[in-house]
Formats: C-alpha cells, sequence, structure tokens
C-alpha cells in the first residue's frame, strides 16, 4: 500500500493537501459524471439517442427563431451554420452554469456523509455539458458537409475559444453553487440570466458585421459579458474573415473570465468547511 | 508505533435559532434584517440565536488497530464526533490528526442511484467511499458473493427489496481497505442471519487485517464484542473512557 498520509483537521484552518486530494478523486469525478450521463436517459424509448436528439432539436428551433424570422445578415453562408456557431458555445456554457449551480444540491447527500473536495461537484457537472457540447460539434459538422461549407482554417481554434468558455463556466458555477447552499434564491435567479444572457450575447445575430447591432461607445460595456467574446471567436473560427473578430474583445472576455474564476475558486474555499452545517 | 487518531480539544458550536424559519435562509431574509439592523439599535434579533455546543473539550488518542466504541444516548454528540473524523464537519476548535486512509460509513448505501443497475451502483459506491477503480474491480466478486444478490445485479436498483439493497450496500461498504473505518449504527441491516454474518465479518476486518475502527451503536451486545475500549459521551463532554463492560454497565445504571 502506499505510504500513510497524516491528516491534520485544525478548526479554522485550510486543508492543505486541497488540490492533491482534488487530483486523487479523478476516478470519483469520472464515475460522477458517468453516473449522471447513464441516468438521464434511463426508462426513455430512445435511449442514448437522446444524447444527439437533444442538440439536433435545440439547434432546428434555433434556425428557425433567429434565421428565419430574425433575418440575420449571412455574408453567404449558410443560415444554419452561423446560428448554430452561435448555439454550441452558448448551450455549452448554459447546460453547465444551469447544472453546476444544483450540483451541490442535487447531491447533498453525498455531500453531507462522505468527505472528498466539495469541487468535484461543480466540475462534474460541466463535463457532463462537454459530453454533450462534442455531439453538439458533431452535428455541427454533419450540417457543414450537407451545406457542402469548408470551415475556415481558424477552426483549430475552437478549444481555446471552448476553454475561455469552460473557465467562465467554472467560476461562475463555483461562486454560485457555493451561494446557492445558504441562498435557494439562486435557483430561481440562474435561469433568468441565462434568459437573459442568450439575448444579450451573439447568439442569435452578428455583434461584429452587418448592421452593427453593438454600437461603438457600448462595445467595452458589452464584451465584459465573456461569452460574447466566446461566441464570436467560436464563429470566426468556423467562418473565418466573414465573420471578424473583434480582438479587445476577445482579450476582454479572457480577463474576465480568468476574474470570474479567480472570485470563484476563493469564495467557494472559504465557505466550503461549512456547507454541511447550513445545507 | 504510536496513536494513529489523536484528538486534541475538539469543540463544534452550532447556532439554533429560535424562530420559525427554515433552516436555510433567504437573500430577502438577509437583505431585510441587515436593514432592521441598521435601523434598530437593541439586538433583540441577536438574541433569538442561541449557541449551541454539540461537543467541547474533547480528548482521547487511538491506537493502531484498536476497535473504540463510543457510547452515548440521542444528541451526546455521537454522530458529531464521527462527523468530525470523517472530515465532512468541519470543527469550531481544536485538532485532530490521523494517519493512513480513512473511510467513514455514516449511512448504508451513500451515492446510491435507483436507477442504476446493482453493478453500477457497486462501482460508484465504491469509488464514493473511496476505493480506486481497480480495488473495487478486484474486490468485485467477493462484494457481490458477499452481499448474496448475484442474480439481481443488471437490474435497477429501485427494484431491490429494501433488504436487498442494504445488503449491496454495506457489502461495498465492509470490502473497502482503509486503515481507519468510521462506522455510525450500520451493522443492524438485513435479517437476523445476515447482521450475524456482518458482524463477523466486522470483527474479523479489525483483528485479522489489524484495522483502526470507531464505532457508533446502540446496540451494547455488538458493542461489548466488537470493540475493548468505548468512549462514554454525556452532553457533548466525555464522561469516561475505559474497558467496554464497564462503560456499558455505567451508561445503563445512569439511564435506568
Amino acid at each position: 500500500m502506499s505510504q500513510k498520509r497524516v491528516i491534520i483537521i485544525e478548526a479554522g484552518k485550510e486543508n492543505i493537501t486541497y488540490w492533491r486530494d482534488l487530483w486523487s478523486n479523478r476516478e470519483l469525478l469520472y464515475y460522477l459524471t458517468l453516473r449522471d450521463i447513464l441516468i438521464r436517459y434511463k426508462q426513455t424509448l430512445l435511449g442514448i439517442a437522446w444524447g444527439a436528439f437533444r442538440p439536433l432539436l435545440t439547434i432546428f428551433v434555433f434556425t428557425i427563431v433567429f434565421g428565419r424570422i430574425a433575418h440575420l445578415s449571412d455574408n453567404g453562408v449558410p443560415y444554419a451554420i452561423m446560428v448554430c456557431c452561435g448555439i454550441l458555445p452558448w448551450q455549452f456554457f448554459s447546460n453547465s452554469l444551469n447544472d453546476a449551480s444544483n450540483s451541490l444540491l442535487n447531491n447533498s447527500d453525498i455531500l453531507s456523509k462522505v468527505y472528498f473536495p466539495r469541487m468535484i461537484f461543480p466540475i462534474s457537472a460541466i463535463s457532463i455539458s462537454i459530453v454533450d457540447f462534442v455531439i453538439s460539434f458533431g452535428i455541427l459538422c454533419i450540417l457543414m458537409l450537407c451545406y457542402s461549407f469548408t470551415p475556415a482554417w481558424t477552426i483549430i481554434a475552437i478549444p481555446f475559444f471552448l476553454a475561455i468558455a469552460f473557465t467562465t463556466s467554472l467560476g461562475a458555477g463555483f461562486l454560485i453553487s457555493a451561494l446557492n447552499v445558504r441562498f435557494r434564491d439562486f435557483k430561481f435567479i440562474v435561469p433568468f440570466l441565462l434568459q437573459l444572457g442568450l439575448f444579450i450575447s451573439p447568439v442569435g445575430y452578428n455583434s461584429t458585421t452587418g448592421c452593427q447591432i453593438v454600437p461603438d461607445k457600448w462595445k467595452v460595456l458589452y464584451y465584459l459579458n465573456p461569452m460574447a467574446g466566446v461566441i464570436d471567436g467560436f464563429r470566426w473560427s468556423v467562418i473565418g474573415s466573414k465573420a471578424p473578430l473583434y480582438l479587445p474583445g476577445i482579450y476582454m472576455s479572457l480577463a474576465v473570465s480568468f476574474f470570474i474564476l479567480f472570485i470563484g475558486i476563493r469564495f467557494f474555499r472559504k465557505v466550503e468547511k461549512n456547507f454541511v452545517d447550513i445545507i | 508505533m504510536g496513536s494513529i487518531i489523536t484528538v486534541e480539544n475538539l469543540g463544534k458550536k452550532y447556532q439554533i435559532r429560535h424562530q420559525k424559519e427554515e433552516s436555510y435562509t433567504t437573500l430577502r431574509d438577509t437583505i431585510s434584517r441587515g436593514v432592521k439592523n441598521i435601523f434598530s439599535s437593541n439586538k433583540t434579533n441577536k438574541s433569538a440565536n442561541e449557541e449551541f455546543w454539540a461537543l467541547r473539550n474533547v480528548n482521547f488518542k487511538i491506537n493502531q488497530g484498536e476497535r473504540i466504541g463510543i457510547i452515548g444516548r440521542n444528541g451526546a454528540g455521537k454522530s458529531t464526533l464521527l462527523k468530525m473524523l470523517s472530515r465532512v464537519v468541519h470543527p469550531t476548535e481544536g485538532r485532530i490528526t490521523m494517519e493512513g486512509k480513512i473511510a467513514s460509513l455514516l449511512e448504508v448505501g451513500t451515492g446510491f442511484h435507483p436507477e442504476l443497475t446493482g453493478r453500477e451502483n457497486v462501482y460508484l459506491n465504491g469509488v464514493i467511499l473511496g476505493m480506486t477503480r481497480n480495488e473495487v474491480q478486484r474486490k468485485f466478486d467477493e462484494i457481490v458473493a458477499f452481499s448474496e444478490i448475484d442474480k439481481f445485479l443488471d437490474t435497477p436498483v429501485k427494484r431491490y427489496s429494501s433488504g436487498m439493497f442494504v445488503r449491496l450496500a454495506f457489502s461495498v461498504a465492509v470490502h473497502m481497505e482503509p486503515d481507519i473505518l468510521i462506522i455510525d449504527e450500520v451493522l443492524a441491516v438485513g435479517d437476523a442471519q445476515f447482521q450475524k454474518k456482518s458482524e463477523a465479518k466486522m470483527a474479523s476486518i479489525s483483528k485479522d487485517e489489524g484495522r483502526t475502527i470507531i464505532f457508533v451503536s446502540h446496540n451494547m451486545k455488538a458493542m461489548v464484542n466488537l470493540c475493548p475500549t468505548s468512549i462514554y459521551l454525556e452532553q457533548g463532554m466525555i464522561k469516561s473512557i475505559g474497558e467496554t463492560k464497564g462503560i456499558v454497565d455505567e451508561y445503563l445504571n445512569n439511564n435506568n
């Protein structure tokens, strides 16, 4: 067996091996994620096919709403692809944040009986969204094939923008899940914020081309929303120069996302010790 | 070989509220209370919160391979002590030093999901309790054999009888290999025959494999059989530590 570890629990002191504990619990992370994926489609007729069907339906609805009704400028790029490039990162963020926010409450039975770094729960919630994203991305690829649309070489930059979305949802997920333990109000606030976010992020429109939906003087404020930069960047990655990049916006998103992560981790670590007492 | 667990001056304080409120607060309450406090100088609001020490000034040492029982009435602080040892609850004062891998069984079947099959739950529960995937894999047959439910392994747990459920959950738990095992009244599961089997298993875990066990139960017979030494808790304090037989007698005399 491995060498004996000494554990010291002292009132008011931080757990100094926290990050190592988190790493050593990666198998738990895997199983919690697997559990949530498995139970989602239990006792359904279509089973795991829902995994592909759900994002397909979402894309279909959004394409109709934003493409046909809103009549966006497309610069010769198929509507569906244009819209899809906005929906994919947004859905990833929205699902991540929603699930992460409730992750501690949903697992309160485990939380109050077994110890491991509590950050596992929000991280696991976001991992599920990554799986969903991969499936949705597959659908985007099929869509591009159908329209015989060749993505720009910049498509290799997608992981970078996805990383910003991941950082943002992780930070916000830590923050809100911890707040949710004490203030259940966030159960109602989060869906509302996400609905608002859908419209203030360039999901259904293009913030950099066409009729200049975002005026220049509001741009700084606009890109305080890290998802604005992420979605712009994602669209640029797939479509290329037809969806030009507003670089200051990307930097801003990057900075804000890391700031949120920093705050999230700080807050989560501070209140984590008392979760069981107040949940 | 020194002591494997050292508890020094351990204490846990809770705030009890004497208002008719939910156990969780809402933003609105916090804000409105904050506003009230600004405008009113009298602190009547504060006095509604009472401090309650669930456990205080607890000191003890446990050596490697010892089996310690914890005895006390409801509300004496047994569970609070176990929760602090399991790291689920953070102490208000004092410190705990432990050596080695700890596993705690505060409940049978923590993390079992009704929709998952028995097989899936064995893995999930094992990993939640702190085993690695390889460990679960290696012990899988043993776990299933012990639980006697091999026929229903691929049935969702929600279709299990409650007896089957606890048997499977208990088998996962006793097949962990921690250095320190913390158990809260989980022995009373299954029928008489299974209880006997699990008691024997518990005894063999500690006697033959040299593990340290901390055990809470109201079953005095099991206590005497399993733990040579016991700690008697009363109202959050240690009343006495000593040989289990004597402690049990003291406890029974006190409560008659």
